[in-house]
């Protein structure tokens, strides 16, 4: 096994995405799993505590050492089996996100989960349970994991797959492979129905593989994952279509947003319904239009959005979204449509190119960015996004607004120019996320807490439901070695 | 005043070639092919030439039922109306040019643009050898273009710098990245491509002067040599880029 301690080769272990900083005394680099399990049980040994490390690409600080050791992943990154009759793939974590799907595209297969970072870790999509722009029809990672092999924190293994191994009520026993049981309660808090990347995925009778997925390496560290693929749709509808007005780009996102729970609801043929709902605000089209010189100006608003179909059906479901984009003033003129696999590549790299620009923008000028990543359910939608964007207007702050709209969920960036802006855009994200939890909604949807949004997660369940949290965790993880900082304090471990 | 536009549909250059069964073409099966992306430049400057100077734009395929997808792109994108040139066999650059130029005279275009290549065979020839079958003027791997009149002011890349040409109507132009940003295709553009009409005719016969006899893929990049990952492998990497690589 690798191991680095010399500060200039592991200085990139010690930061992520979010430029968020930490320290640590060495680096390790498992290439199998026995050899991560001998890791655990050194760092029981020698009281070390272990933080687990992806690509880096995270924006919580999650994978960030606070002290202790690092478990990179980076040299468990082969592919077991690709299955194309039974369509599923069992891989190794530290497997690349973009080499994944260009495999899986080979055999045409198709896997859902689709961050906008495609260089991230698909053992780091699971512990943070990634979404991205499909997750509007087909939902986050945790759909799509049939299987999950997990060293524990004490050393143990545990084997799960999914339909196998459920809580009865909130209690649940974690079978090691060597035979140990491991009995414990699970909170019995309720989590938001919207869609959610905040606390542990806790429900009554649940299946444990579950809790393992978003539980950001403060459980276990995966081994080993096999994940559900589905057939590469034979068509697929993909646009840009740009709104003169927001409300109109507003109002035809909500509509084709039931338009679309009505037709997986009622299976109708040839019905509309969207894989991803994608906005951007004017702001938003002002940093893009850098490397996409056609974006038209003086539109206030544009919608991404993709419909997976067969070939057959690819001409009248383009009829119905037609129908639809007229009814809410997009301009046909301006409206993209991709006629081909090429025009379809350069829409994505529209929708992923947004995050990049505003954070090379925050690098070109020294700025720290302030982002939210909250999502509320669809009926308070409308009303949280006016009460965002208000926030951020009146701030005077530069501020973009995008995000999956589908999914009722928002990433508000502020992009404040100076430290009374910084303390400023802190105080509105507060509040935002106040909102968003008092809307029966999430303070993250997507990326996680990690260590930058611990605050957050204590407002938003409570210190009752925090410590049922943390005994969750000392029950699985008895020594105190794993993600420590993750989630919640560590204070919250110690009491 | 007819402006056409000549598309060539290609395979991807994302597609994985598979060398036939005959040992001299590539195998269609699981290739996705797309408009040749130089001729898109020349779909773009087409349309913007119409619309600054008026007229309509054609676009001219040869080759079979699938070029239509290329075809109907361009007229999704604005161009006017499409002509398929037909023919189930492969055609030298030669064939081609003749089956074009027949085409463009039949139409009566003036100006025509091509790509400045097609990244299938790399040729780089079509586009004058239709305007020497035309007798028309040619311009190759233009950059910027302008069209007074009768005049053509062209710019055009040459090794290490760019040179302007001047010439007159009628004239052939070959596009280079550079061009243009081409457009995509808009909802009106899908909706009016649906109500125009692709022309599909035999393509006039030409002979063919080359023949390929052979195709083979180039050997497969060597394995790169990891030495190490800290210091101690920096002489014996010097060693290697001295001795066996030669380069310092």
């Amino acid at each position: 096994m690798i191991v680095k301690t010399d500060n200039a080769q592991i200085q990139s272990y010690l930061v992520d995405a979010a430029n968020y900083k930490g320290f640590c005394e060495a680096v390790y680099f498992p290439e199998n799993e026995n050899e991560v399990m001998e890791l655990v049980r050194f760092a029981i040994r020698e009281k070390k505590k272990i933080t687990v490390a992806g690509n880096g690409t995270g924006l919580t600080g999650a994978r960030v050492p606070e002290g202790g050791i690092v478990l990179a992943t980076d040299k468990l990154n082969g592919i077991i089996e690709l299955n194309e009759a039974e369509k599923y793939a069992v891989v190794q974590p530290g497997m690349l996100m973009s080499d994944f799907k260009k495999l899986t595209e080979e055999k045409k297969l198709f896997y859902p989960p689709d961050p906008t970072e495609q260089n991230c870790f698909l053992g780091a999509t699971v512990a943070t349970n990634a979404s991205g722009a499909k997750t509007f029809k087909y939902g986050a990672t945790r759909n799509f994991v049939l299987g999950l092999n997990v060293i524990l924190p004490d050393g143990e293994k545990v084997v799960l797959e999914r339909g196998r191994q459920f809580a009865n009520g909130f209690n649940f026993t974690l079978k090691t492979e060597s035979g140990k049981n491991i009995n414990c309660k699970l909170p019995d808090y309720k989590m938001p129905e919207t869609k959610h990347a905040a606390g542990y995925y806790c429900k009554e009778n649940m299946d444990v593989i579950d809790l393992f997925i978003g539980s950001e390496g403060t459980l276990g560290i995966i081994t080993q994952i096999k994940l559900k693929l589905l057939e590469k749709p034979g068509s697929l509808l993909s646009a840009v279509v740009f709104f003169e007005h927001e409300n109109d780009a507003l109002d035809f996102i909500t509509e084709a947003r039931n338009k679309s729970y009505e037709t997986r609801k009622n299976m109708t043929e040839l019905g509309l319904d969207a894989m991803g709902l994608e906005y951007f605000d004017k702001n938003s089209l002002d940093f893009l239009r850098e490397d996409f010189s056609q974006i038209p100006s003086g539109y206030e608003a544009a919608v991404w959005f993709e419909q997976d179909c067969t070939t057959g059906e690819y001409e009248s479901i383009l009829e119905k979204w037609i129908t639809l984009l007229r009814k809410h003033n997009a301009n046909p003129d301006v409206s993209w449509i991709a006629e081909s696999e090429t025009d379809r590549k350069k829409f994505h790299e529209f929708r992923h190119a947004i995050s990049s620009k505003v954070n090379e923008f925050i690098n070109k000028n020294n700025l720290r960015k302030v982002g939210t990543d909250t999502a509320v359910p669809d009926k308070n939608f409308i009303d949280f996004y006016f009460y965002s964007k208000r926030l951020a207007m009146e701030s005077g702050i530069k501020f973009v607004i995008y995000g999956h709209f589908g999914n009722s969920h928002l990433h508000l960036n502020l992009l404040p120019a100076n430290d009374a802006q910084f303390r400023k855009a802190k105080f509105i994200y507060k509040q935002i996320l106040n909102k968003a939890v008092e809307l029966e909604g999430t303070i993250s949807a997507e990326h996680g807490i990690g260590k930058l949004k611990r605050e957050y997660l204590l407002e938003m369940f409570g210190e009752e439901n925090i410590r049922k949290m943390a005994r969750l965790k000392k029950c699985i993880d008895p020594y105190l070695i794993l993600g420590i900082g993750n989630l919640f304090e560590e204070k919250y471990l110690l009491e | 005043m007819k402006i056409a536009v000549c598309v060539s549909h290609v395979p991807d250059t994302a597609t994985k070639v598979i060398i036939g069964s005959d040992g001299k073409s590539i195998d269609p099966s699981g290739v996705t092919y797309v408009v040749n992306p130089y001729d898109e430049f020349a779909i773009e400057e087409a349309l913007k030439t119409k619309e600054q100077l008026g007229g309509e734009v054609v676009v001219i395929s040869l080759g079979t039922d699938a070029n239509k997808e290329s075809i109907r792109k361009a007229l999704a994108m604005g161009a006017d109306s499409g002509v398929l040139l037909k023919d189930e066999n492969q055609r030298d650059s030669f064939g081609v040019a003749k089956a074009l130029a027949e085409e463009i005279k039949n139409q009566g275009a003036e100006i025509v643009f091509f790509g400045k290549q097609s990244v299938d065979y790399d040729n780089s020839i079509t586009g004058q050898l239709t305007a020497e079958l035309l007798g028309y003027n040619c311009v190759t791997v233009v950059v910027d273009l302008k069209i007074d009149g009768n005049k053509v002011i062209a710019e055009r890349e040459i090794e290490g710098g760019r040179e302007v040409v001047e010439t007159s109507l009628p004239v052939v132009i070959t596009a280079q990245k550079g061009l243009n940003e081409p457009r995509y295709a808009s909802l009106k553009g899908i909706m009016a491509a649906k109500r125009k009409t692709i022309e599909e005719k035999e393509a006039a016969p030409a002979e063919n002067y080359v023949e390929i006899l052979r195709m083979k893929k180039p050997a497969p990049k060597q394995p790169g040599k990891i030495l190490g990952s800290d210091a101690s492998a920096v002489p014996e990497l010097i060693r290697l880029l001295r001795e066996e690589a030669k380069v310092i």
